[in-house]
């Protein structure tokens, strides 16, 4: 291990100076457990580590230089079988920097297993996904991964790592919480922070850190024993991964891990045409379900980056797509991945008739209602060799409007007050074409579409 | 050692001559300090008091109290008689120029060992409150952990002081200066919770699908009732940092999240919100906004109308658990329901909450409800401005 990070020194008080102590041991930690979000720059780490106590009290005193961690997160908590212990307060001595001292009143002297929690930062993972079509585009190899990365200063050796998957709500910045002059900032100044300081420190630190990566051998790798399974479990609003036995992450590194990989996920090329929102061009969308029907749907699948490739040949080439950057998506949820503006599925709305109609007059003839009828013809073009499913969305500019279609379409639905939605599916190579009629009201007109529509 | 910080709340009785000249006599015989009291009950200020014994002479004695080094309201030093509060009188205070010091005179009857209690607010030394709650897995119940941390930079160190607090016993506690010192005060196990997942149509966007890749979190957060059936409500609990674990089944905890509790009086809540479900989802839309029952001037124009306004929110549970959703609609102005599928109630004239039911998800896939407000807004002016306290308009809408 690198840097001494909580190092525990188990002294026997002599009248409040620290100075002046008596070293019985210093544990080392027995395991380590690190949960690292990926919402914000935190992780809970949770150590185990055996004291040895004397009878009465006992001062350990701890410190977190050259880390990362909140300092006001730090506890320490007797295990379950360990009794007669109580922890009577956690005092950070005046002028002495990165130190604290738990006094501890101990029934028995002897080892005492304890565990220490803390928050720190430095820590983080990400996932990220690779996405295989099949040649027909009927089907995506779909591997899931994580990256988990280390840059907290600390080496973890065989921790146990767990992942959180979810938003969680954070006052201060861990990173901030570590920067601190004093753990809980001093009254009225408020949070003194040297930050100056600090920065540059921690800059030279990361280049010497990447040094050290490229001089260093590869990461210690396991026995092969294929890749680790990661389980997933949820907790509240949360959702953990553990994975697999135990992991080191020196400092300075990362690690991909295999998070599932699922053959053939069925999918639907979708796409959409919504000229407000995506200009004249189409939009590609990859979709599928977070469900069993489409061999997932055991648990959500966080955000991150997807890649999709294709089967160029019988050969086994790829092709590469695009890409497409995806939100969390809960178990059961539709799955739509933009991957981008395409020319190979054309829809072209055109105006074909424009009148009005209807006029209104006040007593001073002067207008005061109208339509406007508009009737458009929309065509859609598949010229690619797989069937397509393709949505057009329509933005009206009022509420009060009507609408008639006809042609090689099927109803429209109505997805607010003023947007409709046709969905068509287009064989390969074909074109599909048409007609609809717009109808606006204006003025007391739409009255009359008031009346009608009741 | 840094020796500069050495402070003193010093305390000269001065010898008084009958004949009072211009130049003060300090005398060398500095009082000790007896029992002193930190009290902590004001979290906005920070009251010393401290006991010391004065040697006064008959007649008329000055004592001259001055500090260095460390902040003290001048205006808030009181000074109390305790052994004969009827024979010794303050007569005045006076202030030397430039000096952190203020001079007492006192009148006495006879000569005298006078105990006298000095209190003054001083600054820099105060506390803070922090929780850690950490809920079992069910999240019914949380052990509820309180931490008084006592940060002294006042100045001055206190080798021995009785801290005293709003409530709860005093205890004795040293604290020097610089340092700061964390204490466990309230362990309450098994206190009942309740998890509240709150959409609010003025604060959230409505319809997700025009977000691109962007998850709209729904905020969470737990309420604990400070009572008696909790375990609690013996005394306010004050503002202050709370972090939230869970139990996680295999021994440990995860982080939940922390938020500011503010003070929570006795027999109210607090709330504590804590992070964002991505779980549940709500699209919410407006299919209709009509203005109808239009009443015109002689222009034709109209000056008074009603809207006929539909409003359908689709709320999806993709949690395999069931939760109550609480949604908080807005409707500005006059207006009157015409149909609601769920039942409500109003917080204000303007403000409508519903308490929604879902089940968990199950194998056919997420629990679905459906809200439907069929309502009209009346009497609306085409001229006027909002009505009184009327919200904004959603920020939701396209």
């Amino acid at each position: 291990m690198k840097c001494l990070f909580v190092s525990l020194l188990v002294l026997s008080v002599v009248s409040g100076a620290y100075g002046k102590v008596d070293l019985v041991t210093l544990p080392a930690r027995d395991t380590v457990q690190l949960t690292i979000y990926n919402s914000a720059d935190m992780t809970l780490a949770r150590e185990s580590r055996a004291l040895t106590l004397k009878e009465g009290e006992n001062a350990l005193q701890f410190s977190w230089e050259n880390t990362l961690i909140d300092p006001t997160s730090l506890e320490m908590a007797p295990r379950s079988d360990a009794g007669g212990i109580d922890i009577a307060e956690l005092v950070y001595p005046p002028r002495v920097k990165n130190l604290g001292v738990w006094n501890v009143r101990s029934a028995a002297g002897g080892k005492v297993p304890v565990e220490i929690s803390y928050l720190t930062s430095g820590l983080s993972w990400r996932a990220f996904y690779m996405g295989t079509l099949t040649h027909d585009e009927k089907t995506m190899r779909l591997q899931a991964y994580v990256r988990v990365t280390n840059k907290s200063g600390e080496d973890y050796e065989n921790a146990q790592v767990r992942l959180i998957v979810g938003k969680v709500h954070l006052l201060d910045e861990i990173a901030a919480l570590a920067r601190r002059e004093y753990p809980y900032g001093r009254p009225e100044r408020g949070v003194t922070v040297e930050a100056m300081h600090f920065d540059g420190d921690a800059k030279k630190e990361i280049r010497r850190m990447d040094r050290l990566a490229l001089a260093a051998p590869a990461a210690p790798t396991a026995a092969f024993e294929g890749p680790k399974q990661i389980v997933k479990e949820g907790l509240s609003e949360y959702f953990l991964y553990t994975i697999e036995g135990t992991e080191t992450i020196p400092n300075g590194w990362s690690k991909r891990l295999l998070s599932f990989d699922i053959d053939a996920v069925p999918v639907v090329n979708l796409y959409k045409f919504e000229h407000e929102r995506y200009g004249a061009s189409v939009v590609r969308f990859l979709s599928f379900k977070n469900d069993q029907e489409h061999k997932l749907g055991k648990t959500p699948i966080p955000g991150g980056t997807l890649k999709v490739y294709r089967a160029a040949d019988a050969q086994e080439h790829l092709s590469y797509t695009g890409q497409s950057s995806f939100k969390y998506i809960p178990v059961d949820e539709d799955v739509e991945l933009s991957l981008g503006h395409v020319s190979d599925i054309v829809v072209e709305p055109k105006l074909m008739e424009y009148r009005t109609d209807n006029y209104r007059f006040d007593p001073r003839r002067n207008i005061s209602g109208w339509d406007e009828i508009q009737v458009l013809e929309v065509t859609a073009k598949n010229t690619r060799d797989i069937p397509v499913k393709v949505e057009i969305r329509r933005n009206f500019p009022t509420t009060y409007w009507t609408l008639q279609r006809s042609g090689q379409v099927e109803e429209f639905e109505k997805v607010d007050q003023d947007t409709v939605k046709f969905s068509l599916l287009l064989q390969p190579r074909s074109e599909r074409r048409f007609q609809y009629t717009l109808t606006t009201y204006n003025g007391v007109r739409t009255e009359d579409w008031t009346r009608l529509s009741q | 050692m840094n020796t500069e910080r050495r402070t003193l709340i010093g305390l000269l009785a001065l010898l008084c001559a009958a004949a009072v000249t211009e130049a003060r006599i300090k005398l060398v015989a500095l009082p000790e300090r007896a029992a002193t009291v930190i009290r902590l009950d004001n979290p906005n200020a920070t009251l010393i008091e401290e006991e010391r014994v004065l040697t006064l002479q008959k007649g008329l004695n000055k004592v001259d109290f001055s500090w260095k080094g460390v902040q003290i309201d001048e205006d808030s030093i009181r000074l109390q008689m305790l052994d004969h509060p009827a024979e010794v009188t303050l007569l005045s205070v006076s202030y030397p120029p430039g000096e952190a010091a203020l001079v007492w005179e006192i009148n006495s009857a006879g000569d005298f060992a006078e105990k006298v209690r000095i209190s003054y607010l001083l600054r820099n030394i105060d506390r803070l409150i922090t929780y850690k709650a950490v809920a079992n897995k069910p999240e019914t119940l949380v052990d509820l952990k309180s931490y008084l941390i006592l940060r002294n930079f006042s100045g001055e160190d206190f080798a021995k002081a009785r801290v005293l607090l709003d409530y709860g016993a005093a205890f004795e506690q040293g604290i020097n200066h610089e340092e700061t010192k964390q204490m466990l005060f309230v362990n309450e196990p098994n206190v009942p919770i309740r998890k509240v997942w709150k959409f609010d149509a003025a604060l959230l966007p409505w319809d997700p699908e025009q977000l691109n890749n962007q998850n709209v979190g729904i905020p969470v957060s737990y309420e604990i009732a400070n009572n008696q059936k909790a375990g609690l409500g013996e005394f306010a609990l004050w503002g202050g940092k709370a972090r939230l674990f869970q139990q996680d089944g295999h021994g440990g905890t995860i982080f939940l999240g922390e938020d500011n509790a503010a003070l929570v009086p006795v027999g109210e809540k607090m709330e504590l919100y804590i992070g964002d479900s991505r779980d549940i989802v709500v699209t919410q839309r407006k299919m209709r906004d009509a203005q109808v029952n239009l009443r015109k001037n002689n222009s034709g124009q109209v000056v008074l109308y009603d809207t006929d306004e539909l409003i359908t929110a689709k709320i999806e549970n993709f949690k395999d658990s069931p939760a109550v959703l609480t949604m908080v609609q807005h409707i500005p102005g006059q207006w009157d329901m015409e149909q609601c599928n769920f039942k409500y109630t109003k917080k204000d004239a303007y403000t409508l909450q519903f308490e929604i039911e879902l089940p968990a998800r199950t194998e056919k896939g997420p629990a679905v409800k459906e809200l439907t407000m069929h309502y009209h807004r009346r009497n609306v002016r085409s001229d006027a401005p909002p009505a009184p306290g009327s919200p904004p308009m959603p920020l939701g809408r396209r």
